[in-house]
């Protein structure tokens, strides 16, 4: 352990607003994971894939087509929705007709998820691409003066969307008809087809909301990171899972505290321990460990009945 | 009559041996390059600079009446098409020397033939460890990323005189983690204290933790030894927690996209380099005019090296005379600060490249020497 860095209040601070920030995307990814998790009761691992493609997305938007960041947000937004989408009726929806297992959903997503990347790895190469400067301005604000606490344009973007879209999903699923019906669906799919809700109707919605989430975490990403290949689901993957199950599976604000937690623990890992960077995601898994010993259904789990 | 005929004879005789055997009106000089598939780049330029050299060297008479021809093939990169190529070169082309292959898995398989055929080498763009070891009578004139990579410290101490060095590597890359070894020993010999070492995995994007942590120990300049894929988010998030020290980089660093995407944030950065456009070499000047005005393009690294090579024959067959392989071997091991694009160049003891590094900066978006 580094001592001297203990007793700075500035890299303190400093550590809390990059693990916060950090968090934060791994709770807006994992929200539109744990949703479809939530209704559907199935791992959908394209979902990474779908977050890669929505940082394309943005990215043709505002470094090829030159619009500014509300409309490579809204780009991805979309494009993530119509991914996920099409996930539905091509790889969910045949088989849930078919009445086949959760098992084989989750093979049909991984083969959604194979396809996605190689497509984006045809379509853009191996090459990483980037945002210019002119998309998001890199010079952070800084608090308390140049050697005070940093944060960048891109970090408060994040913290406000992470917020926004909790508070926004939470209210949606609670307050709205729609969100109603969708706890329905996730409760029981027959119960609610024999209420007349039109549970296809509503498992589209859900996709369209979880894709739309992918494409908010996919843009964050591509701008906190400035660092897109088509690769760039892998890293965010297991992770998103990790946030899932530690938030508790199918748990929406649940998924933002669990990813604000993975995120302060891998940045404090890498700040304070001794080749920190190598053991960070080690210590993360063993605390995510400990902390499911405790509280089997993860931080803010509750029995099935209640998802989503 | 008799007589007569005897002295001639006789005369004709002693001038013969004290020119030696001299040498014969055509030299051929053989190349295995990888001149198609992905490496073809590399391949290709390589073929260019040697066609130039040998095109100067006849037009400068330095060997006389006698005039180099070339020899070329394509390796394709492969080891069975390079060792056949070797085979074709040495058998049926009778070459003195032989100029390639390009990559150095090719010269593991190909070189042997030739070691065993006792026919000289030289790699233009064989860096791996280990290409001169396989015989002597293997040669290369490019230098290890080991010793032109850290040369960047020596003008950096020079300049700003720093006493504490940060550096970040990645953890989870065997070569990233040599060149970070490689620099700790520079910074060492160079008297600058390491007072941190981060290092980060494969596909981490977000380094800001680690260049935070870098920062607070207050470093006066930084080591990046970052592959090409994370070279441009380091950089960048290492100006955004306010890094304004100056950083020198690892090879990836030596790369026109760091300027075309990194921007301002490569303003400044350091690399050490065997050989650039901007190089201050005399013999690299006019290199570099000569190839514009054939090619209708800039020279690259492997273009100087190729065209260095055929120089450096050139001053060999010229010193020994002969264009007998062994013979040849003998003055290549010799020769002694030969003019080239590289700078004044030798071979050591290894029949390594003993030429000085260069050492660049980026300034207004490109490349320049480091001053």
């Amino acid at each position: 352990m580094d001592l001297s860095l203990f007793a700075n209040p500035v890299f303190l601070v400093q550590n809390l607003v990059d693990g916060l920030s950090r968090g934060a995307l791994y709770g807006v990814y994992a929200m539109g994971f744990t949703l479809i998790f939530g209704v559907l009761d199935i791992l959908n691992l394209a979902h990474a894939a779908t977050f890669m493609w929505c940082a394309f997305a943005g990215y043709l938007v505002m470094a090829v087509g030159g619009l500014p960041l509300p409309a490579g947000l809204a780009a991805a937004m979309l494009a993530g929705a119509l991914i996920a989408l099409l996930l539905e009726l091509l790889a969910f929806r045949p088989l849930r007709r078919e009445g086949a297992d959760k098992l084989s959903s989750m093979i049909s997503s991984i083969g959604a998820s194979l396809i996605l990347v190689s497509l984006a790895e045809a379509a853009f190469g191996a090459q990483t691409r980037r945002f210019p400067n002119s998309v998001l301005d890199p010079k952070p604000f800084y608090i308390g003066g140049f050697s005070g606490v940093r944060i960048s344009r891109a970090q408060i973007l994040i913290l406000a969307a992470s917020v926004v879209l909790m508070v926004g999903l939470g209210l949606f699923i609670r307050r709205t008809k729609m969100g109603k019906a969708i706890r329905a669906v996730a409760a029981s799919q027959k119960a609610a087809r024999l209420l007349g809700i039109d549970v296809n109707g509503v498992i589209v919605v859900t996709f369209l909301v979880a894709g739309a989430l992918a494409g908010a975490a996919g843009i964050l990403v591509a701008l906190l990171t400035n660092n897109i290949v088509p690769g760039m689901g892998n890293q965010i993957e297991l992770r998103g899972l990790a946030v899932v199950i530690l938030g508790g599976m199918g748990n929406i604000e649940g998924a933002v505290v669990g990813g604000f937690v993975l995120g302060l623990v891998e940045t404090f890992t890498i700040a304070y321990a001794p080749g920190g960077s190598d053991i960070k995601d080690a210590i993360a898994f063993l605390i995510l460990f400990i902390i499911l010993l405790v509280k089997p259904n993860g931080i803010m789990g509750r029995g099935k009945a209640d998802r989503a | 009559m008799k007589r007569i005929l005897f002295a001639t004879a006789i005369a004709i005789a002693t001038v013969c041996s004290i020119q030696a055997a001299p040498l014969p009106a055509t030299i051929k000089i053989g190349s295995a390059e990888s001149l198609t598939g992905d490496n073809a780049s590399y391949g290709v330029s390589i073929r260019k600079g040697i066609e130039l050299g040998i095109e100067e060297v006849n037009a400068s008479k330095l060997l006389g009446s006698s005039l180099l021809s070339l020899a070329i093939y394509d390796d394709k990169a492969d080891k069975q098409e390079g060792i056949s190529v070797f085979n074709k070169l040495i058998n049926d082309d009778k070459v003195s020397a032989i100029i390639g292959p390009t990559l150095s898995s090719t010269g593991f398989a190909a070189i042997p033939v030739a070691q065993k055929a006792g026919v000289p080498v030289i790699g233009t763009s064989l860096t791996a460890v280990g290409i001169t070891a396989m015989g002597d009578y293997v040669f290369r004139d490019c230098l290890p990323q080991a010793v032109f990579v850290p040369a960047a410290l020596a003008p950096v101490k020079a300049k700003f005189a720093p006493k504490k060095a940060a550096m970040l590597f990645e953890s989870t890359n065997e070569y990233s983690k040599s060149e970070a070894d490689v620099f700790k020993a520079a910074l060492a010999k160079a008297g600058i204290e390491l007072v941190a070492s981060e290092s980060y995995s494969k596909g981490d994007s977000d380094f800001r933790t680690q260049l935070s942590k870098l920062a607070a120990k207050k470093p006066d300049i930084y080591v990046f030894c970052s592959l090409i894929g994370e070279a441009i988010p380091v950089l960048q998030q290492a100006r955004e927690i306010g890094v304004t020290q100056p950083i020198v980089g690892g090879n990836g660093f030596n790369n026109p996209n760091v300027i075309k995407n990194g921007k301002e944030a490569a303003e400044g950065l350091v690399v050490g380099a065997a050989w650039s456009l901007a190089s201050a070499v005399p013999k690299s000047k006019s290199f570099v005019e000569a190839f514009k005005k054939k090619n209708g393009s800039d020279p690259d690294q492997f273009a100087a090296q190729g065209y260095s090579a055929v120089l450096i024959v050139a001053q060999a067959l010229k010193d020994g005379g002969s264009a007998d392989r062994a013979a040849l071997r003998d003055a290549l091991a010799k020769v002694h600060n030969v003019d080239t694009p590289l700078g004044l160049f030798s071979f050591d003891a290894n029949r390594d490249p003993v030429c000085p590094p260069i050492a660049l900066t980026i300034k207004d978006g490109r490349y320049q020497l480091f001053q």
